[in-house]
């Protein structure tokens, strides 16, 4: 199976690696959905799977980065898709279509780090915030969220 | 004879967590089986909250569990006691400095006993729940009236 | 098709608290809805357990937060900090001594044992069979001894340091530790008898909900879920620590039901008690178990590292990113049940509303913090409150 990366070609920006060897691909927000859409295609439903989704802030870049990352199935290789929204509308499109599994990740990005995902009809503030924290608009994990 | 001092003879116990790591979950839920035979004191688990006599309460106090938590302790009928079993119970313990946490069961009901352990041993867990009941053969707690 | 029953589940589970708080359980309700006694959907609602954890992991050191991060989970805390001092290793770019990695997989296979014992014990409760429960809680009580024999508490470890483990261990406690393992080994072979020959089990477990392969890798399933129903999938084939070294099987079985998930969590215990057997033997005596904590570097270098660990429950990831400060700049958990119980609303549709907590145990949430059900019935206009318990055991 030819590594991901000579798949998404087209589409990476840079790549490098997270410690240890997981190969990162940064691709532009636009291009996320349809980069997983091949990716699904070549590995098929069985072999691969979305294990979790990470949100980052940097305040000082004024953007919000997403990583996804994937696993292969049987051969255990991680791979991480990343991308980069700005900060002040972080808006990318929701994966739920082509993998379910990522209901729980969308759902706590957008309630904590304020990322939204379009498409996701089940994405609300209070996943897991509590009420008070939520009511008055902050996100926790964003840096100057004063929590 | 009291109240207090007719139900040290078989206090019922019921749990709750609020939002804790389940350590001190499963100890409380050791405490239960036969090798330490809590059913020799009369203490066994109650099937609802309505004929608990003791609630004990696990874990950081988190904010949505509060509100469950109070309204858990007002359905029990009196005399009630409360056990805060655990650090986190006591005052948050590694969490008191988050954004998610009421840090310390006794901020929202009134705790009778407080039972220190990052988890207790399940030996300290009923050693709390009798020196408990050795108040209530004295006289010594109020109950709940307040 | 007219819905007359909504069933409110009020459920602790596992799920990765946010930010900082390593809230290891997640109160989380699950929402019924039933016509008759068949369930239609089932809506997961979180946020009861939220402790802040990632967001307070920023707040302090990488060293202070190995105590923080093994609180998120009470049942697997040895496995969260193994995963997160080994992302942390990484990033600083050491290594610990061979003797240190077999005394953490040591650790880390006497604490699913635990777990896995733990949760057939409760799946015994609450199909209603209360000796079964007891008799396993009993025979748990040897591991917990076991693991109080290695690192010194029962639950909360506290055994790992960045560079090794915090206590060595010596001969008499080895000769300890190996007789107790082998007199738990023959009483693990009669609960797999019980539950291979039990009529009643058998019954309550076999077809319940059936997963096919094809969901769990959609759905992003993992730990003995997925391997329960054929999809082969297990962190520990990387080989981090000793697992490169030390001997094992991963069992997988295709009955994709309630009853093959837990029987895969019974022959993971066989394997695991051996792969402990076999680490006794071999204890490499090379490089100091304990690192000269004097020596440990104060300055942390750029960079992020992604570590994966097998936990009793599925796979466990933690992301690690440092920014050359004290503090961590990011550090993100996600727990297997986050990904095993909101993921799987999908597979309790056309069961009956019985068997819904025997499903949702079979996903092994962290069932110690289980409440009352709410039953509210459409029709009548009633409201019932039900131990989770009686729930599973309704004749009507």
């Amino acid at each position: 199976m030819e590594a991901l990366s000579e798949l998404l070609k087209e589409y990476a920006l840079t790549t490098y690696s997270v410690k240890p060897n997981r190969l990162v691909i940064e691709i532009p927000k636009e291009r996320v959905k349809n980069a997983l859409k091949v990716i699904k295609e070549k590995h098929g439903d069985t072999g691969i799977y979305v294990s979790t989704i990470v949100g980052t802030d940097f305040p000082d870049k004024k953007q919000v980065r997403l990583d996804y990352y994937l696993v292969t199935h049987p051969d255990d290789k991680v791979y991480v898709l990343r991308t980069w929204l700005s900060r002040e509308d972080p808006r990318v499109d929701s994966i739920l279509d082509l993998f379910p599994g990522a209901l729980s990740g969308e759902c706590e990005t957008h309630d904590l780090l304020g990322v939204v995902f379009e498409g996701n009809p089940f994405i609300k503030r209070e996943f897991f915030a509590p009420t008070d924290v939520a009511s008055k608009g902050v996100f926790p994990l964003r840096k100057d969220s004063g929590v | 004879m009291s109240r207090a001092k007719v139900i040290s003879y078989s206090p019922w116990v019921a749990h709750f967590n609020t939002g804790a790591c389940n350590g001190c979950d499963i100890e409380v839920l050791a405490t239960l089986t036969p090798l330490y035979d809590p059913e020799r004191f009369g203490v066994k688990l109650s099937p609802s909250i309505r004929h608990a006599d003791i609630l004990i309460v696990t874990g950081a106090v988190t904010k949505k569990a509060a509100e469950r938590l109070k309204r858990l302790y007002e359905q029990m009928p009196r005399p009630k006691y409360v056990i805060a079993v655990g650090a986190c119970a006591i005052d948050g313990g590694v969490f008191s400095k988050s954004y998610s946490v009421v840090a310390g069961a006794d901020r929202v009901v009134p705790v009778d006993v407080y039972v220190p352990g990052c988890p207790p041993r399940p030996e300290a867990i009923l050693d709390g729940i009798l020196q408990l009941v050795q108040k209530l053969r004295s006289g010594g707690v109020s109950g709940g009236s307040k | 098709m007219t819905v007359d029953k909504v069933i409110e589940i009020p459920v602790s589970l596992e799920v990765p608290i946010g930010p900082q708080h390593p809230a290891l359980h997640e109160p989380v309700m699950l929402k019924v809805y039933a016509e008759g006694e068949e369930v239609v959907k089932v809506e997961v609602n979180t946020g009861y357990n939220h402790r802040g954890i990632e967001r307070l992991t920023e707040k302090n050191s990488f060293y202070r937060n190995i105590f923080i991060v093994s609180r998120v989970c009470g049942i697997c805390n040895i496995v969260h900090s193994d995963v997160y001092v080994r992302a942390v290793e990484q990033v600083m770019d050491i290594e610990p001594s061979r003797r240190a990695k077999y005394l953490r997989v040591l650790a880390m296979e006497l604490e699913r044992i635990h777990s896995h014992m733990i949760i057939n014990a409760i799946m015994a409760e609450i199909l209603g069979y209360d000796t079964l429960f007891m008799y396993i809680m009993r025979d748990r009580e040897k591991v917990m001894k076991a693991k109080e024999i290695l690192t010194g508490n029962r639950v909360l470890g506290d055994y790992l340091m960045v560079g090794g483990v915090r206590r060595d261990l010596n001969e008499v406690d080895r000769e300890r530790l190996k007789n107790i393992l082998v007199k738990l080994e023959p009483e693990v072979w009669k609960y797999i008898k019980v539950f291979e020959e039990d009529e009643t089990l058998w019954k309550r477990l076999r077809g319940v909900g059936v997963i096919k392969p094809r969901d769990v890798t959609l759905h992003g399933l993992v730990g003995p879920t997925a391997r329960g129903s054929g999809v082969n999938i297990d962190a520990r084939r990387e080989g981090y620590d000793a697992y490169g070294e030390v001997p094992f099987n991963i069992i997988v079985r295709s009955d994709m039901d309630s009853w093959g998930r837990m029987m895969v969590r019974w022959h993971e215990t066989i394997e695991s008690i051996s792969m402990c057997k076999y680490i006794l033997e071999n204890l490499p005596s090379n490089g100091p178990a304990v690192p000269d904590e004097t020596r440990l570097p104060r300055k942390f270098p750029v960079g992020e590292a992604f570590a994966r660990v097998e936990a009793p429950r599925g796979e466990l990831t933690y992301y690690v990113m440092s920014d050359g400060r004290q503090n961590p700049y990011r550090v993100k958990i996600r727990t297997p049940s986050f990904n095993n119980i909101i993921n799987s609303g999908f597979s309790y549709i056309g069961h009956t509303i019985a068997d819904v907590p025997v499903i949702l145990t079979s996903y092994d949430p962290c069932i110690s913090c289980m409440e009352r059900a709410i039953i509210t019935d459409l029709r009548r206009g009633e409201r019932m409150y039900l131990r989770f318990k009686d729930l599973s055991t309704r004749l009507k």
